[in-house]
């Protein structure tokens, strides 16, 4: 690979952090951290809380209490386009790709930050990690298939080279075999390449497979966590995320 | 034979004037997701710049243009920075936002004509020679004002495709939280965007009053109908959309006042809209926000 594809990864903490829409908090009392080389995730039902927690970190939820750190820097309630700067990729959920604009130009504004001259070698480097993408630069984003959409997605936020990747949920909606190879592939790739990954996802067991450490979110609060050959053995975890009997959404995928 | 003929020379001045103000509020409203009713305002407002300095000033018109220009840019910033921005901030319904142009295009009319009385108003400048062919009359001065558009059009094309800024803007109207979360200052693209917008708005209305000839205050009023057809038509948002809208709804409109009565302009247009708000409300070629 010409150029590498990530910065040496930084970490990602929380101390003590609340968060939510209209001063109401939906997330709170969160510490969780994130380091260099490993893939962290975040598991729960839905509407426990995931996507407003990962938004909370980058900006696009306001901070109520406690703190943000990346590496030395404070982070708390920064901008979103200043939490990039820093080094924090983050790809949403939902609305994760610029629909109107082609392949090449939503690389091109994932680089937005580099001068003219750095943007061509960026992208190449992307391409080389998401070959599939070299055949449909000149396509529309919004005509992409859920799994091309995703890469491109990644692809826009790795053309900043991220030291930090905040990722929510980038299998749903992907075929079982693309979501399997997107994890396994591209977000533990990342991590190898010495990032720092911040995942959360539906699919549990997807999601163990890949993890370091892994964080589990019930009711806006981190109600376990452990490392995933732990969590395994944990019957409560197991019933409710690993396909026991308890009712719950997210045992439904894998 | 003749009357299309001459009726679609017209029109096709029409649509040059309409092209320049509809692409313009057609940026603002993709961008910064205000409908500028005030737009109207700001281009008669700017129009009377340029007549202050064309005839107080003994400015050639085409020079005086410039200060047309320039008051349109700076007055669409400021109407963004302390009107639109403001309200936006405080999350009200949309329609607030109309409500509040509307307000202020009542203001920029009407304080227009308390300054400048109800009398009407013409350039110092000639038409040129008179040119035709296929039927069709233009003077000099029409075919300047039509080179002016192509012009205009194609350095908005160029904008919007080749540079940092224009993309910036396409995906700030796109998606503006993922464009702040790749690092675009969305603030000093919508700023941008008015300042551009701004800039077609004041060179709209100059245009639009040296093709008209006589002009006062409130002549630029029910423009917006045709500016909304113009968008409706070309699907709302896309700037590409714009232009055909805005030759379309041109042509069509002088062509039933050739052949019936030009006081009709504006229903025909109005019709086109309804028409379009009712069978195809993301425009001829859109599926969604397009640009
Ligand atoms: N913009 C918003 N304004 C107010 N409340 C919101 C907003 N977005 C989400 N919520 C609420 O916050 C709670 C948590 O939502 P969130 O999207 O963070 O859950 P999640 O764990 O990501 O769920 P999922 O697995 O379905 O993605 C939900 O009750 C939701 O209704
Ligand atoms: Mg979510």
């Amino acid at each position: 690979m010409s150029v590498e594809l990530t910065k040496q990864g930084l970490v990602l903490s929380t101390n003590g952090l609340s968060a939510g829409y209209d001063g109401r908090p939906i997330v709170s009392d969160i510490t969780i951290e994130a380091t260099p080389g490993k893939v962290v995730s975040v598991v729960g039902p839905n509407g426990s809380g995931k996507s407003t927690l990962l938004k909370s970190l980058v900006g696009v939820v306001k901070v109520l209490e406690g703190h943000v750190t990346v590496g030395e820097h404070e982070i708390t309630n920064l901008a979103p386009e200043e939490v990039a700067m820093i080094g924090v990729g983050y790809v949403p959920q939902i609305d994760d790709v610029f629909p109107p604009l082609s392949v090449k130009e939503n690389l091109e504004i994932g680089g937005y930050l580099l001068s003219r001259r750095e943007i061509p070698g960026r992208i190449d480097a992307v391409l080389d990690f998401f070959p599939k993408l070299k055949t449909m630069m000149t396509r529309k984003a919004g005509k992409l298939s859920g799994g091309e959409r995703k890469m491109l997605a990644m692809g826009r936020v790795l053309m900043l080279s991220p030291s930090v990747l905040v990722l929510d949920e980038p299998t749903a909606n992907l075929a079982p075999m693309v979501a399997t190879q997107l994890l396994e592939e591209f977000v533990r790739g990342f991590a190898d390449f010495g990032s720092t990954v911040l995942l959360v996802e539906q699919r549990a067991k997807a999601a163990l497979r890949i993890s370091d450490w892994t964080y589990v979110l019930g009711g806006g609060k981190v109600v376990l966590a452990g490392a995933p050959k732990d969590l395994e053995q944990n019957p409560l975890f197991v019933e409710s995320f690993l396909g026991g009997s308890a009712p719950s959404r997210s045992t439904s995928n894998e | 034979m003749s009357v299309f003929l001459s009726s679609l020379g017209f029109g096709l001045i029409s649509a040059a004037v309409l092209a320049i103000a509809t692409v313009g509020f057609t940026m603002q409203f993709a961008v910064t997701n205000v409908l500028n009713l005030a737009y109207g305002s700001v281009m008669i407002n700017s129009a009377f710049v340029t007549y202050y300095l064309n005839y107080h000033a003994h400015l050639n018109a085409w020079v005086a243009m410039i200060g047309g220009v320039f008051t349109g840019a700076v007055a669409s910033y400021l109407l963004n920075r302390f009107v639109f921005t403001p309200f936006q901030r405080r999350n009200l319904l949309p329609i607030t936002i109309v409500i509040v142009a509307l307000g202020v295009d009542l203001c920029g009319t009407f304080g227009l004509q308390a300054i400048i009385g109800g009398s009407y108003f013409s350039y110092k400048q000639s038409l040129g020679r008179e040119i035709h062919f296929w039927g069709m009359y233009f003077s000099t001065l029409q075919l300047i004002i039509m080179g002016i558009c192509v012009v205009v059009l194609g350095l908005i094309h160029w904008l919007l495709k080749y540079t940092r800024l224009g993309k910036a803007m396409r995906a700030t109207s796109a998606n503006p939280n993922l464009a702040r979360n790749s690092g675009v200052r969305t603030q000093r693209v919508i700023s941008s965007t008015w300042l551009i917008s701004g800039a077609l708005c004041g060179l709209a209305g100059t245009v639009f009053a040296m093709n008209t000839g006589v002009f006062d205050a409130t002549s630029a009023q029910l423009y917006i109908v045709l500016m909304l057809a113009a968008m409706f038509l070309g699907g709302p948002g896309s700037a590409y959309g714009a232009m055909i809208g805005a030759v379309t709804i041109g042509v069509a409109t002088e062509l039933s006042a050739g052949y019936f009565n030009p006081q009709y302009k504006e229903v025909i247009a109005f019709v086109v809209l309804l028409g379009m708000l009712t069978f195809r409300p993301y425009g001829l070629f859109g599926s969604e926000k397009t640009n």
